[in-house]
Formats: structure tokens, C-alpha cells, sequence
């Protein structure tokens, strides 16, 4: 039987105080939402605008690698999980390795953008953005990134536009089979839910829509995100990291209509990545188009683009110089988090510079 | 390591046998089916009441929600002609002229954050 320290179970008891003391504090400030997280805090200037639509440059005064790296980011979701936190940030690692980095912003969609097409992002914005981005730099090429829808259309810029200045594509945890994207896409391609059933009077998908359906994904991880908080309530840093990652996973924007509807007919309906039936603009589009160096990060424990939806990518692409990389990590910790921090952002670093010029 | 409070391990041990099965009945046809029918019926629904109220205001001559709703579409169309037009004119400006370093476009003022 073991035996009783009274001295650790002083210890205990004192730890256990203590730690109530902490959760009651933190709990009330939570409750009363007295202390926001600081998100997106990395220091930029807005050089472009039209519509929702802004680009971005992050300041780096130590920029030592070129061509400039430029961000599309996704359409559904806020793009400042690439800036989460101080020390938790994607932008900010580029930044130190040496990179110019410049992000494409969708902003918050409205009525005014219900009727966006694929190729209002393909064709006008992403071209824009790479324009300026040259233009503000003097240089000839970029190097393109796109995460997880914003990849998507990253990709369908790069292969509709073969001769599109980009030294390098990269994209993260962007689906291309959209028959394993799971209740997200089974509701409308084998429910047969017609996306104009669940527009708002904007006539966009609303967040609400777009939550719920995440949620859904993993119906206890709501439950189970409290439990999380509960158990460690006591910890400054924890309760910091909660709330700027829950009030990034709950803030999401509207998905404009007309785009939403051609994802659902041309993407999960006609599965046009894997069948090759891609139209943008009136024009036939082939991922075998896309030529440039090319690396496709997926994550196996993704529940929200799992690994078969993300999968065929590599083959789908015509680039020679291609590469896949396959991490043991989650949608989000791709970009944020301890494996975003050791493997995910030390290889796109790695593989980008490879691929440009650095200066010493 | 020291062990998670029991609470935890409670708490543990039942989402491991709930939750697999959640997910894979939100994995279903069966489910997919199911969702889709209750957002066709929630919709249909909102039609229902939509068009009535409406039937109610053009009664005493009033625009209904749904005349703004349609408004809000027009202009929303034209807003993205107008952009999409301005974009193209920026690019055939950028082929035609040539265009100098630091060039401002319309509303590109960089300012910080």
C-alpha cells in the first residue's frame, strides 16, 4: 500500500488552492471579457485596396530574401491565424528568416460581393496583387502561397495563367478531391442541398452556416474545448493561447454566393480537381498547367481537409520540381502550434529558399 | 508525469467511446441526407413567410423586404462590374504605359496598421 507523505499532501492541498485562486480570477475575466487577445499584431501597411479586397505588407527592416512572398489566403475564414500571437505566428517567422511577405486580404464579404466568381479571385484579384506587389518591389516574379481554400485559388491562378510571374507555388492544406471533405460537402453533393437554401439577404453563405458546419465535423470538441479551459483555467498562458485561437475558430466571414455555388457544382458535385473539369473565366483549366517549382503541405490529422481530400495534389500538378510534405499535425497546426513551429514553417522556409535569392 | 485529476480521466474515457461514433454518424448519407432535407425545409419555410409578408406590404403599396433584397442584388451586381472593370483598366494601363516605381492606384495610400 503506499504510504501517506504528509508533506505531499500539504503540497497538494497548497497547489489546489492556489490553482482555484487562478481559475476564479481567470474565469471572471473570461466571463467579462476584460482582456482580448492581441491577434495580428505583426506591423503592416495596406498598399492596395479595391472592394473588400486589401493587400498587405508586413514591415521587415532585415528583408534578405527574394523574390517577395505573397499570401492568398482563404475565403471563409479571418487571415490573422497567420498572425495569431506574438511567438505564434507564422508572419513572424517569415519575417525573421528574411522574407518580404505580402498578404492578400478578403476582408468581410457583403451584398456587394455575393455575386464574386472563382474568377473575380483567379483572374483579377490574385493578378492585382501580384502586379503591385512587383511593381512596389522592381523585381519579376513572386513567390506564391496559398492556404487551404485560398490555396485553391492560388492554384487555379497558377493554372490559368501559366505565364503568371511566380518563381514558386506553395500551398497548405488545400483540397482537391472533394468527395472525402466530409458533411461539408456530402450535404450538398449527396444531400443535394442547393446552396441558394442557405444564403442570408446578402445572398452569401453566412459564418453562422460555415461554423456550424465546422462544428459538426467534431460534434464533442465543443464540450471537450471547455473541459480543456476547466482543467487549466489556472495557466496565464494557456487562457491567452484559448481565447486568440477560439476567437479566431468562431470568427468566421461570409462565403459570397455565386463562389459558393460554383465550389459546390464544379468542385464537389463534378469533383473538377480530380476529373479535370475546371472552368474559370469561360476557359478549360488544367492543374497540369501549373509549371513552376511546386510544394504541397498536408496534415494527416486534418478533420477539416483530411489527408485523401489533400492527397492527389501532388500528382495532379505538371511542375517537374515538385514536392509533397506530410506532417503528423491538425488543420491549424500547420500554421500555429509547436509542429507549425519545428517542421511545417522550417520547410516552407527551407523550401522557398532554395527557390529565391538570399543575401547574406 | 503526474496524472490528470479523475474528473479528466471520466471525462476521457467517455468522449473516446462518444465521439468516434458522433463522427462517423456525421459521416453518413444518412446524415447528409437528413441536413439537407431540414435546410430545404427551413428555407422553404422562410420562403413561405416571406412571401406573404411581402403580399402584405405591397397591399398598402410598400416595398417588402424582399424588393430591398432584390435592390441590394442589382447594386451589388454593379458593384462588381464597376471593380472588375477598374481592375482590367489598371492592368491594360500597366501593359500600355509602363507604369513608375511607387505609383499609387486608386485608394492604395499605404498606410499602417
Amino acid at each position: 500500500m503506499p504510504t501517506l507523505d504528509p508533506y505531499s499532501v500539504l503540497e497538494r492541498v497548497r497547489r489546489d488552492v492556489e490553482r482555484n485562486a487562478l481559475r476564479a480570477r481567470n474565469g471572471i475575466r473570461l466571463a467579462a471579457t476584460c482582456v482580448r487577445p492581441s491577434v495580428g499584431c505583426t506591423p503592416k501597411d495596406v498598399v492596395w485596396r479595391r472592394g473588400r479586397t486589401e493587400l498587405w505588407h508586413y514591415r521587415n527592416d532585415d528583408s534578405r530574401v527574394a523574390p517577395s512572398l505573397l499570401i492568398v489566403f482563404s475565403l471563409i475564414s479571418r487571415s490573422y491565424i497567420l498572425d495569431l500571437s506574438p511567438g505564434n505566428s507564422l508572419i513572424e517567422r517569415l519575417l525573421k528568416a528574411g522574407f518580404d511577405v505580402w498578404l492578400l486580404d478578403w476582408g468581410v464579404p457583403d451584398e456587394r460581393d455575393a455575386q464574386n466568381q472563382l474568377e473575380d479571385y483567379v483572374d483579377d484579384y490574385i493578378p492585382a496583387g501580384i502586379a503591385r506587389v512587383l511593381e512596389l518591389t522592381g523585381r519579376d516574379k513572386v513567390n506564391l502561397l496559398g492556404y487551404c481554400f485560398g490555396g485553391d485559388l492560388a492554384l487555379l491562378h497558377a493554372a490559368h495563367h501559366p505565364d503568371s510571374p511566380l518563381r514558386s507555388l506553395t500551398v497548405m492544406a488545400t483540397p482537391v478531391d472533394f468527395r472525402h471533405m466530409g458533411p461539408l460537402a456530402d450535404v450538398f453533393g449527396v444531400g443535394g442541398l442547393d446552396v441558394a437554401d442557405v444564403l442570408d439577404a446578402d445572398g452569401n453563405v453566412p459564418p453562422q452556416v460555415v461554423l456550424q458546419g465546422f462544428r459538426t465535423l467534431k460534434p464533442t470538441s465543443q464540450v471537450t474545448r471547455y473541459v480543456d479551459l476547466w482543467e487549466r483555467l489556472w495557466n496565464d498562458e494557456y487562457v491567452a493561447a484559448y481565447q486568440a485561437m477560439t476567437a479566431w475558430s468562431d470568427d468566421h466571414v461570409p462565403f459570397p454566393g455565386a463562389v459558393a455555388e460554383e465550389v459546390v457544382r464544379m468542385l464537389v458535385r463534378d469533383n473538377g480537381f480530380i476529373t479535370d473539369r475546371l472552368i474559370v473565366g469561360g476557359d478549360r483549366v488544367h492543374l497540369a498547367d501549373v509549371r513552376c517549382p511546386f510544394l504541397t503541405v498536408l496534415a494527416n490529422r486534418d478533420h477539416i481537409v483530411p489527408e485523401p481530400a489533400a492527397a492527389p495534389l501532388i500528382e495532379l500538378v505538371g511542375a517537374p520540381d515538385k514536392h509533397e510534405l506530410r506532417l503528423d499535425a491538425g488543420h491549424i497546426g500547420l500554421v500555429v502550434g509547436k509542429t507549425a513551429a519545428r517542421t511545417t514553417i522550417p520547410t516552407i522556409i527551407d523550401f522557398l529558399q532554395q527557390r529565391s535569392e538570399v543575401s547574406t | 508525469m503526474a496524472q490528470p485529476p479523475l474528473w479528466r480521466r471520466l471525462y476521457d474515457n467517455a468522449e473516446r467511446a462518444v465521439a468516434p461514433r458522433l463522427e462517423s454518424v456525421v459521416q453518413t448519407e444518412h446524415f447528409a441526407r437528413a441536413t439537407a432535407l431540414a435546410g430545404w425545409a427551413q428555407a422553404t419555410a422562410r420562403a413561405q413567410v416571406t412571401a406573404l409578408s411581402a403580399r402584405v406590404w405591397h397591399l398598402v403599396n410598400l416595398p417588402s423586404g424582399t424588393d430591398i433584397t432584390r435592390l441590394r442584388t442589382q447594386i451589388g451586381a454593379l458593384d462588381r462590374e464597376v471593380r472588375r472593370l477598374a481592375l482590367h483598366l489598371e492592368q491594360q494601363q500597366a501593359h500600355n504605359d509602363g507604369r513608375t516605381d511607387g505609383k499609387e492606384t486608386d485608394g492604395a495610400d499605404a498606410r499602417p496598421l
